[in-house]
């Protein structure tokens, strides 16, 4: 064995340019393939990360009827008392907090301008537990209870030419249908930059108490935001939810993020299953590579398996010989791919990387996503099932060559003139 | 004692749609150690005879018997692992594996014959190289070896497992005639010093005259088979 495995390695180093091509395509097919899946796991964390921490929570609690009609965050569908709700979840250790929220339809107006945008009233006090906006307050400062102020996102206050310490109108929208709305003087306290794109052009939070006055709510609400300890817990919480608000009057709906953000979640889906197509095609270009090398290898060295057959070496052993020559240029190749998509992965979930350089075409293509730097997210499992699969495909891809050297006569292969 | 015998050997090659008789019933036996030349000219049979001897190939008709065991019949992996014990080839284009070094190529045999004490192998190849004439090139690769030198791995090769049998196809044919003298020298030297029985073929005179015996083949047959008193 160890002479067949010596005999494999100078070989695959007699024809050098060769396996160099072979080499190559393996680790830069293999260690693409662990980029793109790495970079593919970063975008499907970091963007549920993101509507996590800027638009859903964990888990929204909604009056009956209003997730049905959640994309035109009507003010119908109200919860009269979400004090009383929250107070009855308050001892669940696993959730660490539980925000009021009303949601609806605004617009913003400076000047002559005005721009359409959602508007999100939120309780400041409790608003940092759940969520992560005053985190990402990038000029200015967080909102106060009972203020007259206003945070706008980012590109918004960009669009709108709007800064801190400037005054603005809000035009709120208490039913679109008859065009019946309120309009508040507002100051602008901060700016948010959050890692959501999306928010950054066209929202803006205001607080709670002035919302419910300005809208005629009173006490009610349109949801209730919960963030939990553990992502991994979110169905045990939803049902304690469920099951303390079981005996209430109301029946109200309790979503978690992944039914609240379905289309995103189906179309990562969707994209996970485009993804495999990626390391097929990898899988495909090495499998190539491995064959034609192999193939040439016995094409040129008939004679010598000729003699080796006539020495007595067993159809097994000479199938080895160049099996092991597909699983070292295998393994080598697998082992660059690692290292090149573990340096590459590592800077993409270090550094990440932002195609806004593209300009906004490309950038509005991708707003879907919501993030503006795509940051990878590098396992240890990548790497190994790079390398695996890397050196299992040279393996298979090198099978046929060798069946084909074993089945060489003897006698012809002494005679042939390579 | 017989070494090899082939029992009215017939073997035809289908070509296509011909049928090409390369050998018409041929009888005879190699006694141990003999220094024996299959000569003729092309076509005549000779490399045929060399590969049935060798175990290479198997006759259309006939049998063959290797020290009076039948082998006419084995199946091809039992066929592999008689010349893996029994049978040494020399090629008339050397045929030593290029990535190895002299040492590497003549110790093959014994890992294929499951020799597993490497210090034993290193030792019996070093004193069969020592014998060949090569002490001071057993780490060159083959393309830093001379035609000759190459041949004589090639015949350190077949003789490291200390086969009964020799086989060599035109030994010299690729071979200048002075070289080519040498390597017969050698052959005989060690046919005489190990009685290792020797099978070579040729249709060179300078060959033939170092033969004890000589098979003559035409057309598939045996013209003349005749023992040769040493010059």
């Amino acid at each position: 064995m160890k002479m067949l495995l010596k005999l494999a390695f100078r070989n695959v180093f007699r024809y050098r340019r060769r396996t160099v091509i072979t080499f190559s395509a393996i680790s830069y097919g293999l260690g693409l393939m662990a980029l793109g899946i790495c970079l593919y796991n970063g975008v499907n964390t970091h963007a549920m990360d993101s509507i996590i921490n800027v638009q859903t929570a964990h888990i929204k609690i909604l009056a009956p009827g209003y997730f049905e009609e959640k994309e035109e965050v009507p003010l119908e569908f109200t919860i009269a008392q979400p004090q009383r709700i929250k107070s009855l979840l308050k001892d669940n250790r696993e959730i660490q907090g539980i925000e009021s929220r009303i949601l609806f339809q605004a617009s913003i107006i400076s000047g002559m301008d005005e721009l359409p945008c959602l508007g999100v009233a939120i309780e400041p006090e409790v608003d940092p537990q759940v969520f992560d906006i005053k985190k990402s307050i990038k000029d200015g400062r967080f909102l106060e209870s009972s203020e007259s102020s206003i945070i706008l996102g980012s590109t918004l206050a960009q669009d709108l030419g709007l800064e801190v310490g400037e005054d603005c109108v809000l035009r709120m929208f208490l039913s679109t249908e008859d065009f019946i709305w309120n309009a508040l003087d507002l100051k602008i306290v901060g700016i948010a930059h959050t890692e959501n794109p999306s928010v950054n052009r066209q929202t803006v939070f205001i607080p709670l108490s002035i919302a419910q006055e300005a809208l005629s709510l009173d006490n009610r609400v349109t949801e209730l935001a919960v963030r939990i300890e553990d992502r991994n817990r979110l169905s045990n919480v939803r049902e304690y939810i469920q099951s303390r608000l079981a005996n209430l009057d109301t029946e109200y709906e309790v979503v978690s993020f992944k039914e609240y953000a379905s289309d995103f979640v189906e179309l990562m889906k969707m994209r996970s299953r485009i993804q495999v197509l990626i390391p097929l095609m990898m899988i495909l270009i090495a499998t190539l590579g491995i064959v034609n090398t192999m193939l040439m290898a016995v094409l040129e060295r008939t004679r010598e398996i000729g003699m080796l057959a006539a020495m007595g070496m067993r159809k097994m052993e000479v199938m080895l010989v160049f099996v092991f020559e597909g699983a070292i240029i295998g393994l080598f190749g697998s082992l660059a791919a690692c290292a090149i998509g573990g340096l590459g992965g590592w800077y993409l979930e270090a550094k990440g990387f932002s195609l806004s350089f593209l300009g906004d075409k490309i950038t509005d293509m991708l707003s879907f996503l919501p993030m503006e730097v795509y940051r990878g997210d590098l396992t240890a499992g990548t790497l190994l099932f790079t390398l695996v699969l890397g050196i299992v495909v040279s393996i298979l891809a090198s099978l046929y060559p060798a069946y084909k050297a074993v089945k060489l006569d003897p006698i012809q292969a002494l005679r042939h003139v390579g | 004692m017989s070494i090899a015998k082939l029992e009215n050997v017939h073997k035809v090659y289908h070509i296509g749609k011909i049928d090409f008789p390369a050998l018409r019933g041929i009888t005879f036996s190699v006694e141990e150690g003999e220094f024996l030349s299959i000569a003729g000219p092309s076509g005549s049979g000779k490399t045929t005879v060399l590969n049935l001897l060798g175990c290479l190939d198997k006759p259309s008709r006939g049998k063959i018997f290797l020290e009076d065991r039948d082998v006419t019949a084995l199946a091809t992996s039992k066929l592999a692992d008689v010349r893996r014990k029994n049978i040494g080839f020399v090629f008339q284009t050397f045929n030593l594996i290029p990535v190895l070094t002299a040492m590497e190529n003549v110790e093959f045999p014994l890992i294929l014959a499951g020799l597993h004490d490497s210090k034993e192998r290193r030792r019996l190849t070093e004193e069969i190289l020592t014998e060949v004439g090569l002490k001071d090139f057993i780490h060159r690769r083959p393309n830093e070896m001379s035609g000759g030198q190459q041949q004589r791995v090639a015949v350190a090769r077949a003789l490291i497992k200390k086969p009964k049998l020799v086989l060599a196809d035109e030994p010299t044919a690729n071979l200048d005639s002075v070289t080519g003298e040498e390597i017969l020298q050698l052959m005989l030297e060690l046919n005489q010093k190990t009685s290792t029985t020797f099978v070579f073929s040729t249709h060179d005179k300078m060959v033939m005259d170092f033969a004890r015996r000589i098979i003559r083949l035409r057309d598939g047959k045996i013209e003349s088979d005749q023992k040769v008193s040493a010059k």
